[in-house]
């Protein structure tokens, strides 16, 4: 029930301590280090930002790391989310200031609410009415939600670039009513880039940061240069490149089973491990070709051999995969180029190689 | 050839005699170039020194200063005379007085005449100009853009106003497009049932401001509901008694009142301060005409999309009320228990299903909780409403009854009964219901009853599963039906899984999830807690749905916490 150490408000401290509790899967003694550190005087945005979600970004690396397991992780999330109920419970937000309503959601197929609900947190401490409407939204219920209540800003939130599709949908159902979308997470590129390319009105890179950007001007539009042509779907090059994607999503198990079949040689039934890195793949890939940027798709490449999932997709296989899709996918013309810059990119061999063994 | 060139010129045609300021090289010709005299175009022959030395009727009707034999400056057409002497620009626009009103007029320079063939009398360096009068050209063009712009403006209104479904929104919307193209500053007033919405936005104003009051306030500003009701939009009192409702600063300028067209639904005036066309006036002007069809084009427009919000307002609160209701309920805290459940209806923009849960924590320590899954047929509202009615009288019967046999049999009846009191056809629904009760060793015992459904999973803390061995038959069938029963203990860190069919039955490409995949999955979450245990098994599910369309999913875990885990 007590923490061993002293309360603290040293973020820092707080955070080797919050993750010792994580570790553990002490629920009572990680909310004992938040609300500890609440009654020693931190503030309630720190620990929030710099402990709860410091202490998640770190899980991340040891599950990517492979020394956390999924379930590990999913039981430190739910703690930290009760732990995130509990500071806002100890430490209520004052009442709104009427700045106005944000509609916090998840992307459609981002499981990840964490964040999406600390930003909803901070923002609530910033005076803002907020309306949190949880992970993974379908576009058509934020639609009815932004119709119903009229949010004046929603604000999406993800960490996958590969749920930059369902952004755009998210991004269209809210401009239809004329709502600004302000994007943020990893999702949409270090910089910010694909929140662009999406048609979002703005890009912050964390809670803080938006809620600064909030304050500084309610309604958006928050890029600088930013004109409704951006936001207009309909060049050719935009629809070539969504069709492109569609196909990708239709095809998707049918692509994971021919990449799997030719990454690794000699197997009866696909680990799902491995199926899940290649749906990834394929995923990373129509994400790639929505907003027409092979970095993303690079980003991917390089990141997915240096995860240690023990049946996951191998370095080594890496190849192979991209090599069976381009020959499945020789009708689509800005797929293949980036699978073909992909692989050149790997550095591995050249042209089309005998599947590893 | 030369004569039908240099034809004299009609009798009127100024004589020599009137005196030039300067000095003419040669003696001004009598006669302007009979050819020229039918041209539509003014032409202008000058000599090098800027005398004129011919000038059609089309020139001089254009210029009446123009006079031949004089210096062309006497013409007042200054673009004209500084081309001419300094062989300016070899075309121009510009703008002349005339006594019939100004007239635009274009310029361009024509050859250098030879001084053969005459007309007239040509001489080294003689240049010829036509003038044409291009008011006409003009004011077609200027009709033109005005007409453009305000389509452009009405299809700019349609595309801001239609995609919007909330009252507010719109309201803010309909002002911020009437400034400045309307009126320096607009405000609209919209009465929807008990509700006055105004919205208001001014030149610089920033944000269009909304705010909303009841129907009773408008008791105070009798003008105003006169004129909201569509009675007289004229009331000199409108500014004042606007300023008085929305506590903005009233307004200077003259100010229009704009009924919107009935629309059954809101009754709505838009307020224009300074408008661009004032009430009124009756004129047979076209420009004047057209401003009046665009104000009304853009207030008609405002009314139905105003209409369109009220009443998506309207069914969307009908809706949001009901699906409260209706919504799977929170879960509560239950000393010695833990609880997860998961929820994913069909219409995911619903929030509700056919499939329901339901948990109730005892009332005294060692009282037991009580819970309940189910699934009636059907998706959507209709399906919801019918588990509503289930729901409800589990809560009620559940009073008297407390073996989950027997209370299975109690909810088949009423559901028979209260499908008999209307004209409904047979209503099934299958279901697990049962309580758990915390043995005081860490341990959770559970009875259950099953109708129809699929066999409750448990999960042990090592991660084996085994389901409990019970069925049932429907519940609402037939009255005769017999329900299954069992008795569980879970051991802490063991996990009771109540699912619907959902789950089992989402296909996605290709295959149906199935019991077996299920089971495979679970050994994953042993150790976790029951609100992790459900989320995993839902993103499982909705990973293998792979964005195809599924049932409602609904789960429902119940656990003996392991020691480390509090509920």
């Amino acid at each position: 029930m007590t923490t061993a150490s002293p309360p603290s408000t040293d973020p820092g401290a707080l955070r080797a301590a919050y993750l010792e509790r994580l570790a553990d899967a002490d629920e009572p003694g990680a909310v004992a280090v938040a609300l500890d550190a609440l009654d020693a005087g931190a503030d309630p945005e720190t620990v929030l930002l710099d402990v709860v979600a410091g202490a998640q970004r770190e899980i991340g690396d040891l599950w990517a790391s492979g020394e956390w397991t999924v379930v590990q992780e999913h039981v430190a999330t739910h703690i930290s989310e009760r732990v995130v109920a509990a500071v806002a419970r100890r430490a209520p937000a004052r009442p709104p200031a009427g700045l106005g309503t944000v509609a916090v959601a998840c992307l459609d197929g981002e499981w990840h609410g964490l964040p999406a609900r600390l930003l909803a947190e901070v923002l609530a401490r910033h005076g803002w009415s907020v309306e949190f409407l949880g992970a993974s939204v379908p576009a058509a219920q934020l639609a009815s939600h932004v119709h119903r209540v009229g949010p004046d800003v929603v604000a999406i939130s993800s960490s996958l670039p590969s749920r930059l599709p369902a952004a755009r949908r998210m991004v269209e159902a809210c401009r239809a009513t004329g709502t600004p979308v302000l994007a943020g997470g990893a999702a949409f590129g270090e910089d910010g880039r694909w929140a662009r390319a999406v048609g979002a009105d703005g890009w912050a890179p964390d809670a803080r940061a938006a809620a600064a950007m909030l304050a500084a001007d309610p309604d958006g539009p928050w890029f600088a240069d930013r004109t409704d042509e951006d936001a207009t779907p309909g060049s050719s090059a935009d629809r070539s490149a969504r069709e492109e994607q569609a196909v990708l999503h239709a095809r998707r198990g049918e692509l994971v089973h021919l990449a799997a079949a030719s990454a690794r040689t000699g197997i009866e039934e696909t680990p799902e491990d491995l199926a899940d890195d290649l749906g990834h793949l394929v995923d990373f890939l129509a994400a790639a070709v929505f907003v027409d940027d092979p970095s993303l798709f690079d980003g991917f490449v390089r990141w997915v051999g240096t995860v240690s999932i023990p049946e996951g997709l191998r370095t080594d296989e890496v190849a192979p995969a991209l090599d069976a899709l381009a020959a499945a996918l020789a009708d689509s013309p800005r797929t293949v180029r980036l699978l073909r810059d992909a692989r050149s990119a790997l550095g591995i061999g050249g042209g089309p190689s005998t599947p590893a063994g | 050839m030369e004569r039908s060139h240099g034809a004299p010129t009609r009798g009127e045609a100024r004589a020599p005699e009137v005196t030039p300021d300067t000095e003419p090289v040669t003696p001004p010709p009598v006669a302007g170039p009979g050819l020229l005299e039918g041209l539509e175009e003014g032409v202008v022959v000058c000599d090098r020194l800027g005398v004129v030395r011919a000038a059609n009727p089309a020139a001089r009707d254009l210029l009446p200063g123009l006079r031949v034999g004089e210096v062309v400056d006497v013409a007042r057409c200054e673009v004209l005379a500084r081309a001419v002497r300094d062989g300016g620009p070899d075309g121009f626009e510009t703008v002349v007085e005339h006594p019939a009103g100004e007239r635009h007029l274009r310029g361009r320079r024509g050859p250098t005449l030879d001084p053969n063939p005459p007309p007239p009398q040509p001489q080294d360096g003689d240049t010829t100009w036509y003038l044409r009068d291009v008011t006409g050209e003009h004011a077609r063009a200027d009709t033109l853009l005005a007409a453009q712009e305000r389509a452009a403006f009405l299809a700019e209104a349609g595309r801001a106003l239609h995609g919007v479904l909330h009252l507010d929104r719109t309201a803010r919307r309909v002002v911020a497009l009437a400034v400045p193209r309307l009126a320096a500053r607009a405000t609209l007033v919209v009465r929807h049932d008990d509700t006055v919405t105004w919205a208001a936005a001014e030149l610089g104003g920033g944000r269009p401001r909304v705010g909303r009051l009841g129907a009773t306030d408008l008791a105070r500003v009798p003008a105003l509901a006169a004129a909201l009701a569509g009675e007289c939009a004229g009331s000199p009192w409108l500014a004042e008694e606007l300023a008085g409702l929305t506590g903005l600063e009233p307004a200077t300028g003259p100010v229009r009142a704009c009924p919107v067209p009935i629309t059954g639904v809101v009754d709505a005036l838009v307020l224009l301060t300074d408008p661009r066309s004032a009430d009124g006036e009756t004129s047979d002007d076209p420009l004047t005409t057209a401003e009046e069809d665009l104000l009304s084009s853009y207030v008609a427009r405002a009314g139905t999309a105003l209409a369109a919000a009220a009443l998506h307002e309207e069914q969307a609160h009908l809706g949001a009320v009901l699906q409260e209701s209706l919504a799977a309920p929170r879960l509560p805290s239950t000393p010695g228990i833990a609880w997860g459940a998961a929820y994913r209806p069909a219409r995911e923009t619903m929030r509700v299903g056919g499939d329901f849960y339901e948990v109730v924590g005892g009332r005294t320590e060692d009282a037991p909780a009580a819970f309940l899954l189910g699934d009636v047929c059907g998706k959507g509202i209709e399906a919801a409403v019918l588990s509503g009615r289930v729901r409800q009288s589990w809560h009620a019967l559940r009073l008297l009854e407390d073996r989950p046999g027997r209370l299975l049999t109690l909810l088949n009846t009423a559901l028979l009964d209260a499908v008999a009191t209307r004209d409904e056809s047979p209503r099934f629904a299958t279901m697990v219901l049962g309580d758990a009760r915390p043995t005081g060793d860490g341990s959770v015992a559970l009875r259950l009853a099953t109708g129809g459904h699929p066999p409750p999973l448990i999960l042990r803390a090592d991660g084996e599963v085994e389901p409990v061995a019970v069925s049932g038959m429907l519940v609402g069938g037939i009255r005769e039906a017999r329900f299954g029963e069992a008795e569980v203990v879970l051991a802490p860190g063991d996990t009771c899984l109540l699912y619907s069919d959902g789950v089992v039955e989402a296909r996605g490409p290709g295959d149906f999830f199935g019991e077996e995949r299920l089971a495979a999955v679970l050994p994953r979450c042993a150790g976790a807690p029951a609100p992790v245990l459900c989320e995993q098994l839902e993103q499982t599910v909705v990973a293998w749905l792979d964005g195809h369309d599924h049932d409602d999913v609904a789960m429902l875990a119940i656990q003996a916490p392991s020691s480390r885990s509090v509920a």
